[in-house]
């Protein structure tokens, strides 16, 4: 290691003996702790933060031409509103990385009431060259603030930049819809499929992983792409039908999917979010992710809906996944009213007869959280949180 | 005749047999010169020399003509030229053949030798991932690969969501448990519930 890169080491670890000490703020809308991370909300804001702590050591350390921190911070939040906090996101923005890049951290199915404390972690690793760590102009290198906050009657606060308050919404609505689900199985006594729907309590049982690569801007793969047919997977009460589309492929990437979707509803919708199933060389189905999309669509309108970027898939091992087949399937739409329609449970087990692919189509952030308590509470534990939330 | 015989005054045969031909040096040419004038013994010698020399060289010169005469079959002469010819080019030619199996063989242990000491070096000097990148420069070359694409790139490994621009790269970290999917046109997600809150947490990277 070079004199220069010790020097430096040396001074970010002195930064680090003023990030590690709790940071209770003067000022409840901004802390700021050292040159590290500083944590801005509004004056206004319903949500404010109380404290936060950088766990352990940042821990800077050489890497070739760069230095890479990593961050874990713990922040105590505070419902200041009058209403309940049904989600949170937090945008993380660091030096030399916007407006190209950055991240949110998002809490969905809270149920915070008014004047209750919550705690959001972030845990994080920035990468910078030397020659721009010495070049900065000052302020903490990472940024922390509200990005969106959803109450529980729908409404929200925040400048809602990501785009958080309809994905919040989009939680919202699936955390309501798993709750009405599950406790009428426990109601009617339907134990053993509460069991299934819960993964059996088992922590392993887990939707299958998958390796991803976004890449932007979208450039031709190679040659060799060849257009590829995309099918459609259908919620019989969808409001916007997918009628099939293409895309190129080659081999594990693809560029440029469309599809062709149908506003089969009496009311204007005005974003539409399409998810992706992607089938392996062996028949497998894996949910990609959706990709919400602003598009006027009157009713009974048609219109085209194109992704740019370049997705790329591997499995978790880092081979790469060969595509055999390619599925779209609307799932959530927005009207222009603002309303929101999502799949109900009995949509999703009508769409398809594979069990695998119903679990993943399912799966939801709720979902998620009520198998963990089951996992770690039983049956009465879940019946406990059931009838908190519902 | 014995030289033991011979008186020690006078000079043996071989010095005759060299004075008679003229191969003395100076010197001792001057002195048995002088003896031989008052020598009789020595003068006899010299005459037998004289006498033995000349046969010699008739004799000679009868031998050189009776060879002429046997080679004047100038066919027979000319098949044995062409004969030996043909033998020396051969001769030569297998000689040459040698020595330049011999060169290659030498430029090949001196090139292998070479090599051997680079790839040692590179192995001992250069780190393995820029090995790695240096053989996916030559496969993607060669065509076998597909190139990188520029621009901004998100990358969902086990234990994070990477964005990279020029001047920074930020991973949002989650445990190897997180579900990670797509959640925009430039927008990776990754979903888990912390062990420590119990919440849902979702780990959300954009790349413009």
């Amino acid at each position: 290691m070079c004199m220069g890169s010790k020097l430096t080491r040396i001074v970010f670890l002195s930064f680090l003996g003023a990030c590690t000490l709790p940071a209770a703020a003067a000022d409840p809308s901004g802390i700021q702790a050292g040159s590290w991370l500083a944590v801005e909300f509004p004056q206004d804001s319903p949500v404010l933060p109380v404290s936060f702590n950088l766990l352990g050591p940042a821990n800077p350390r050489v890497r070739g031409a760069s230095l890479a921190i990593d961050l874990h911070a713990a922040l105590l939040l505070r419902n200041t509103g009058t209403k309940p906090v049904s989600g949170i996101t937090l945008s993380v923005e660091a030096q030399g990385l916007a407006p190209s890049g950055k991240g949110s951290v998002t809490i969905p199915s809270l149920h915070i009431e008014p004047g209750e404390v919550f705690p959001v972690r972030v845990d994080m690793q920035l990468l910078r060259p030397f020659s721009a760590v010495r070049t900065d102009s000052g302020g903490a290198m990472v940024r922390v603030s509200l990005d969106c906050a959803l109450f529980s009657d729908f409404s929200f606060y925040g400048p809602d930049k990501l785009g958080s308050r309809r994905a919040l919404m989009v939680y919202e609505l699936q955390a309501r819809r798993d709750r009405r689900y599950l406790a009428a199985l426990l109601e009617s006594g339907k134990f053993t499929q509460i069991r299934e729907e819960l993964n059996f309590g088992l922590q392993d049982v887990a939707p299958q992983q998958l390796g991803l690569e976004l890449l932007h801007p979208p450039t031709v793969i190679s040659g060799r792409e060849h257009a590829f047919n995309v099918g459609a997977v259908s919620f019989p009460s969808a409001p916007v039908q997918a009628m099939g589309g293409a895309a190129q492929v080659f081999q594990n990437e693809v560029r440029a999917p469309r599809v062709l979707v149908k506003n089969t509803s009496q009311k204007p919708v005005r974003t539409i979010d399409m998810g992706w199933i992607v089938r392996d060389d062996q028949g497998r189905d894996f949910v990609a992710g959706s990709v919400p999309a602003a598009l006027e669509l009157a009713p009974i309108q048609t219109a085209r809906m194109a992704e740019s970027g370049t997705l790329r898939f591997s499995r978790p091992t880092g081979q790469p996944m060969v595509i055999g087949a390619l599925m779209a399937f609307i799932s959530d739409v927005e009207f222009s009213d603002g309303k929101l329609w999502i799949p109900t449970r009995a949509d999703i087990d009508e769409a398809t007869t594979d069990p695998v692919l119903r679990r993943s189509l399912a799966d939801s952030p709720e979902q998620q959280r009520l198998a963990e308590i089951y996992r770690r509470k039983g049956m009465s534990g879940l019946m406990d949180e059931l009838r908190r939330t519902n | 005749m014995n030289s033991a015989a011979r008186s020690d005054l006078h000079p043996g045969l071989d010095t005759l047999a060299l004075y008679s031909r003229g191969d003395l040096p100076l010197a001792e040419r001057w002195r048995i010169k002088r003896h031989v004038k008052r020598c009789t013994l020595c003068e006899h010698e010299l005459l037998l020399f004289a006498s033995a020399h000349a046969e010699l060289k008739r004799e000679a010169s009868a031998q050189t003509l009776t060879g002429f005469e046997a080679i004047v079959d100038w066919l027979r002469l000319e098949r044995e030229m062409l004969g030996n010819i043909g033998v020396g080019v051969a001769a030569a030619r297998c000689i040459e053949k040698v020595g330049r199996t011999r060169v290659l063989v030498l430029r090949g242990l001196a090139i292998g030798g070479l090599l051997a000491l680079f790839v040692a070096g590179w192995m001992t000097h250069i780190p393995l991932h820029e090995t790695r990148q240096f053989a996916a420069s030559l496969r993607r070359a060669a065509g076998l690969e597909q190139p990188p694409l520029s621009g901004t790139v998100l990358r969902a490994t086990p234990d994070g969501i990477t964005v990279r621009t020029q001047d920074a790269t930020l991973k949002i970290l989650h445990p190897a448990s997180a579900v990670v999917s797509v959640s925009g046109s430039s927008a990776m997600a990754a979903r888990y519930v912390d062990q420590e809150t119990g919440q849902v947490t979702i780990a959300n990277v954009y790349g413009q």
